[in-house]
Parts: C-alpha cells; structure tokens; sequence
C-alpha cells in the first residue's frame, strides 16, 4: 500500500470583487506599493546589517585588511592560503568530526522524545514539553559555563555524584579523544529542544485517520512508524536536519567557552579559526575569505541536502 | 540557533560593515579654543580602577589644557571590542592592553610611535624598569608606556607548610619538587594525591608565564629578538623531562591542569605551592589561606620569571594635538611619586627601578614582588603572531606532560613557531 502526503498547495488568493486584475494594472502597482512599505522596515534593516556587511566582507576577503589604516589589494591570495594552511585541514577535520557526532544525535534525540510526547497518554505532556524546551532559551555561553562546572573533575557536582556509585568520569575536557563528544553533548542538550519543537508541529500535522487506516490494515506500530509518520514527517525532517548541520558547522560560542579550542587544538573549529584570524590576529582579509568559503561550503551542503530529501520524497509517492 | 545568532562571519562582516556607519566623528580634541579632550580605555576594576580614576583626576586637575575620559573595558574582551571601534573610526585615543597584545596591533599600524617621546629626558621613562620597556618594543621602536609588569611568584600556603614541618619556601627546583613530594600526600593509597605538593598548570597558565619561566630556569628561551626561534634546545628538553619526572611520574602536581583551575587548587587549600600573580594575594585572603609570597625557585642555569604585563599606547586616530597631550599624561603617570601612589593602589610592583622596596613597605605584597622585580622577564616581546606561538608552547607542554615523546615534541613547535613568526 502506498500513502500520498497531503500536500498543501499554495493557492493564489481570489481577486476582490471576483474581477482579474491584470499583472502590472493600476491596482496590482498600488498593492506592490503597499506590499512594498510594508516591507520596507525589514528590508531596510537586511540591506544595512546583512546584504551592505556582506558585500563588504567580500570586498576585504580581497585584500589584507586589519581593521584600521590602508588595506592593500592582494586578489586571491586570501583564498590560496585558506586551501594551503595545514592549521585549517585540522579545523575542518575537527568541523566535520563536530557535525557528525551532533547533527544525528540532536536530531534522533528531538525525534524520539517528540514522538513520545506526542502519545495523548502520557501524563504531564505540557510540563515535559516546556522542560525539554528550556536548555533552548538559555544562551549557550551560558549553558556552556554551567556545563564546565557540573563535570569539573576537582569541584564538578557530576563527578562527586558519579563518584558515589564508584565512577570516574576524569578530567574530559582535557582528554584530546573525549574533548569533542562533551561540546557536541552540550549543544545537543541545549539545542534538541527547539527541533523537537518542530517535530510535534510535524506530527500533530499528520491526520489521525491515516494511523487509523494503517492500523485497519493490520500495520503494527513499527510500520505505522515506517510507513505513515516518516514519509509525511520527510519535509520536517528535511529542514531540522538542514538547520542542525548549519548550527554545527557554525559551532563556536561552547567551545570557545569550555576548551578555547583545545586540547592540543582538538576542538579547534573553523569559526573558532575565523574568530582567532579576524580579532586575535587582526588578519580580517583571511578571516573575511575563510567565511566566505564556509558559507559557500555550507549553501552546498544545504543544497544536497535538500536534493536528496526532494528526490526521496519523489520516490515515495 | 541560527535563527537569532547570525555567523560568525556574519558577524565580522558587521564589524567591518559599521564602517560606514560609524562616521568620522573625531573623539580627539581640536584646537579650536578650550582644552584637548583625551578619552582612555583601560581593563582595571578593581581597587587598581579606582586609584587610576584618581590619578587622571588628578591629572586633569593638574592643569587646564588636557581632559581626559576614561571608559572601562575589560582585559579578556578588548579586542572584541577595540578593533570594531578602531575600524569604524571610534576608536580611543590611548589604550590599555595586556603587553603580549602590543606588538600585533604596531605592527598594523594601530598605534603612534613614542620614540621621541622616550628621547625626552622630562618624560619620566629612564628610570623605566628596562623588562618593561622591551616588552613594548617592537623592531627597535617603542609603541607604548607600561602600566604593569610584574613577575611571577610562588605562592605557598603556610599552613600546609607548618604541618609537613617545612619552614622555608623552596629555593632551587630540586628543593621545590622535595618540598613538593613532602606535601603530596595520598591518603587512602588510590595512586590519586587529595592533596598536592604544587599545582602546575600545563596548558593556558597564569598570563602564559609559567612554562616560559621554567625555560629561562633551564637555560632556555622560546623567540629571541622577536625573530630568532630557539625553543628546540638541549636545554628545553632538560627542563621538559625534569617537569615530565616531576608532574606525571612523582605526580607532585595534577595534569591536565590550566591557569583557571591552578588557582582553583591552590585557593581551596588542594595544592601547598603555586606559581601565580598579585591577585592570588587577594584570592587567597578570600578563601582563608595563610600564604606566603617567594620568588620562582632558580633552575639549574637562571633565576627568572616571566613577567605579566600591561601597557598603554596613543592609537593612529589620535590626532597631532592628541598625541602631544597623551604623552603630557604619560609623564605625570610615570613620574616618580605617581609611580608610587600607581605602585600601591594596584598592588604591582612600581615600574621604576629607582623606588625602593621599603618606599612601599605599606603593603607587604607590593613589597614582597618589588625584591622579586629584577627577576621578570617579558613575555614573547616584539614578537607580532604571539597567538599561535602561545598556542604551540601550550600544545608542547600539555603533550609532553601526557609523556609523549619531547625531542619530537620539541622539533614540532620549533618549525611551528618559526611558521607564525617568520
């Protein structure tokens, strides 16, 4: 048996008075105008704090820019050293290790609790769903000093507790394999709550009659799970995945926090590198160029993404 | 995330996009009538604050061509904050800094040069301590005037002397890891010390300073002449495999271990001996620790201590009259009864060497690190990139301490280093 998502499709609002105004007519170019004040606000604060910044840093990803007195032209040579400097094979090795121990766990975690959450028969549904979404609406710096105190292997409450029960959990922050997994872990616990958020709007989108039918025909919750909730959920899916790869490869304000990079430069991510270049050692040039190539890095990775989602979608139908 | 925190890079591009917003307003003064107004970013907030806002008080009231404001913004944070406002135009006319962070801004061009200002015998910098001077020295030209510097020193707390019966502080290192493996004490036989006999941290030490200072004790040195890489040295690696015997074999001292959380050994009575700042004093008078201030234990070939260091600097925006009225104020600061007042109220050592110990024998910290002055050393001075050499020493220290091997180690950092300075 084959299920449709129900797609909703845009649908064009009908005119006023049930008369088509022509493109580009006298009312359409006062709607425009209207449409477009309303805009304005928005746009206006886009063009000034993104689209003029953006130009600008691509501007100084061309020349060797400090911040203050002249800035030479230098062309590419911005780009070369960004694909030559062996510093920044590290960092992106230690981005992608990131991404990869992140994105899964965050996504599968807010997964899992929101199809719990979404059982009418658990208790308490409204307090667990706001506990769960706290961690999101704490500042991650915050999060991050928090979570440094709690594991501390001196005066951290995790490791007096563990202790108890006669477990060490060590000095992990120190350890250059164990460094990464507690960063990953505190973005993960900080930020599952907002996918999960996202997955229970997905989920209470699905109709009740599907489950309903699917059970008619004898389909045990595995594959109610398989056959109605993932492909219907496939577009949420899609974007909280998208989103959660971004928040990786953007990873900076934990890290800079609990290990400023290290051990030995094990969590050292490319932002942090972006970061150290720009204001540390005042080589905005490369620091404007290294962002660039990330954002186009990025925008690719969005893309395949979304490529794959859309073709699977295809192919289900 | 994404949704209300823009990247990073997005971010940086703002800093660079409010160029265009900030203007060309001139905070200097013009000399159109009336006196030049100064305005002067500094990190001090504590009791050293106070005592700075009184001394440009009383700069200002000293006499009616110069005013200067001050505007406080913290040491760890200045350069999030300093190149944006240089950038857009905003920027201060003088500026305090930790020194490591002097050298990276003159080199771009950031601040004036004070050359002349130093040939002025009125300006009060002969008396300079010279540690001081060089660490504001940036291929031979003088960027800056120090309003810090002052040397790392052991702090050992009495109390856990008195109990094992130590009576006096180490003198040499072999006398420092005895003394240190008399106070380790492992109680309950876990191979895990509760106490320790030091805390040496291994990576991101107080101000940088504490692997330098064990170098120079071994003879050895990181960058010389602001150029020169020597950190691969028969010396080095003596002094490395001494502290390797020392910290993980007679474990006289946690690994793993950095500045923040040394303090934090030291300050909750977990470790007897700690090399710190002026501000453990303090600290340790917070948390009930009985202490006692004594210079580093002189290693097999020196007595020295790697200096921690703040200096001010007239940045380029600063205009001609700005400049004139900046070094008007850096001799009142430096001259010798400032330097005293400046001495005490902040609890460093005075930058002159022409005060006494006993001129400030009010406050005996001050007192104690003043004998200890012509120990420090400055930290990396006239080296430009300190970030990524700070970074090798970190990672050179840290994995020697987790004994992997140090000849290596040490071939590593040298070709590392020579990279980020050459």
């Amino acid at each position: 048996m084959s299920l449709t998502a129900p797609r909703r499709r845009y649908r064009p609002p009908a005119p006023l008075g049930g008369r088509r105004v022509a493109p580009g007519g006298r009312r359409g170019g006062r709607r425009g105008a209207t449409a477009l004040a309303f805009l304005a606000p928005a746009l206006l604060i886009l063009t000034v704090f993104v689209a003029w910044p953006m130009l600008s840093a691509l501007r100084t990803s061309f020349t060797d820019a400090s911040g203050f007195g002249e800035a030479e032209w230098v062309g590419f040579d911005n780009y070369v050293q960004v694909f030559t400097d062996p510093d920044l094979f590290d960092a992106v090795r230690n981005t992608l290790w990131y991404t990869v121990l992140f994105t899964p766990t965050a996504v599968i975690a807010a997964l899992v609790l929101a199809l719990v959450l979404n059982s009418p028969a658990l208790p308490f549904r409204g307090f667990f769903r706001t506990a769960l979404f706290v961690p999101f609406v704490v500042s991650l710096a915050v999060a991050a000093y928090a979570w440094t105190y709690l594991i501390d292997p001196q005066v951290g409450l995790l490791n007096h507790w563990l202790g108890g029960v006669g477990l060490q959990l060590g000095n992990v922050l120190e350890d250059p394999q164990l460094a990464m997994p507690a960063v990953a872990l505190v973005a993960v616990w900080k930020n599952f709550g907002f996918y999960l958020v996202i997955f229970l709007a997905g989920l209470q989108d699905i109709p009740g009659s599907l489950y309903e039918a699917a059970k008619v025909d004898g389909a045990g919750p595995w594959r109610r799970f398989t056959n109605v909730t993932l492909p219907l959920l496939s577009n949420t899916l899609a974007f909280v995945l998208v989103f959660a790869m971004i928040a990786a490869l953007q990873a900076f304000d934990q890290i800079y926090v609990m290990t400023g990079g290290g051990p030995y430069g094990n969590t050292q991510t490319i932002v942090m590198e972006i970061y150290e270049s720009g204001f540390r050692k005042l080589e905005l040039g490369f620091a404007s160029a290294l962002s660039y190539v990330l954002l186009i890095a990025t925008l690719l990775l969005s893309v395949l993404q979304f490529v794959f989602f859309g073709r699977r979608e295809k192919d289900t139908q | 995330m994404t949704r209300n925190r823009l990247t990073l890079g997005l971010a940086l591009a703002l800093a660079i996009g409010l160029t265009a917003c900030g203007g060309d307003d001139d905070s200097s003064g013009d000399s159109a009538g009336g006196p030049v107004e100064l305005t002067f970013w500094h990190g001090y907030t504590e009791a050293d604050g106070d005592v700075l806002e009184q001394l440009v008080d009383d700069f200002n009231a000293s006499q009616d061509e110069v005013v200067i404001s001050t505007e406080i913004n913290p040491w760890d944070v200045i350069d999030d904050t300093l190149l944006p406002a240089l950038s857009a135009g905003n920027g201060p006319d003088i500026v305090a800094m930790p020194a490591e962070r002097l050298p990276v801004y003159a080199d771009r061009g950031a601040f004036v040069e004070l050359d002349d200002f130093y040939d002025d015998p009125d300006s009060n910098t002969a008396q300079l301590n010279p540690g001081a001077v060089e660490m504001v020295t940036v291929e031979g030209t003088r960027y800056g005037v120090p309003t810090g510097f002052v040397p790392l020193a052991m702090f050992y707390n009495k109390a856990l002397f008195a109990a094992a019966g130590i009576t006096e502080p180490p003198a040499t290192w072999d006398d420092w890891v005895e003394t240190a493996r008399a106070l380790t004490v492992d109680q309950n036989g876990d191979g895990t010390p509760e106490q320790y006999g030091a805390a040496i941290p291994d990576h991101a030490t107080v101000a940088n300073g504490v692997w330098p200072s064990l170098f120079y004790g071994g003879g050895g040195d990181i960058v010389e002449g602001g150029t020169d890489v020597v950190i691969d040295s028969p010396e080095n690696r003596a002094t490395l495999e001494f502290w390797y015997q020392a910290i993980a074999v007679d474990k006289i001292s946690p690994t793993g271990v950095d500045g923040i959380a040394g303090d934090g050994l030291f300050s909750s009575g977990k470790a007897a001996m700690y090399l710190g700042g002026p501000w453990m004093a303090s600290i340790s008078e917070e948390n009930g620790i009985d202490y006692g201030i004594a210079p580093v234990p002189a290693g097999p070939q020196a007595q020295a201590a790697s200096a921690i260091g703040v200096s001010m600097a007239v940045t380029e925006q600063a205009g001609d009259d700005a400049v004139e009225a900046a070094e008007q104020f850096f001799s009142y600061f430096l001259d010798q009864e400032n330097a005293v007042t400046w001495s005490l109220g902040s609890g460093w050592p005075p930058l002159r060497t022409d005060v006494a110990a006993d001129a400030v024998a009010e406050n005996p910290v001050v007192a104690a690190l003043t004998e200890q002055a012509e120990f420090g050393r400055p930290l990396l001075p006239g080296v430009v990139n300190s970030v990524d050499v700070l970074t090798a020493v970190d990672e050179l220290t840290q994995r020697a301490m987790a004994g992997e091997d140090i000849g290596t180690l040490l071939s590593e950092a040298q070709a590392e280093i020579e990279s980020a300075v050459g």
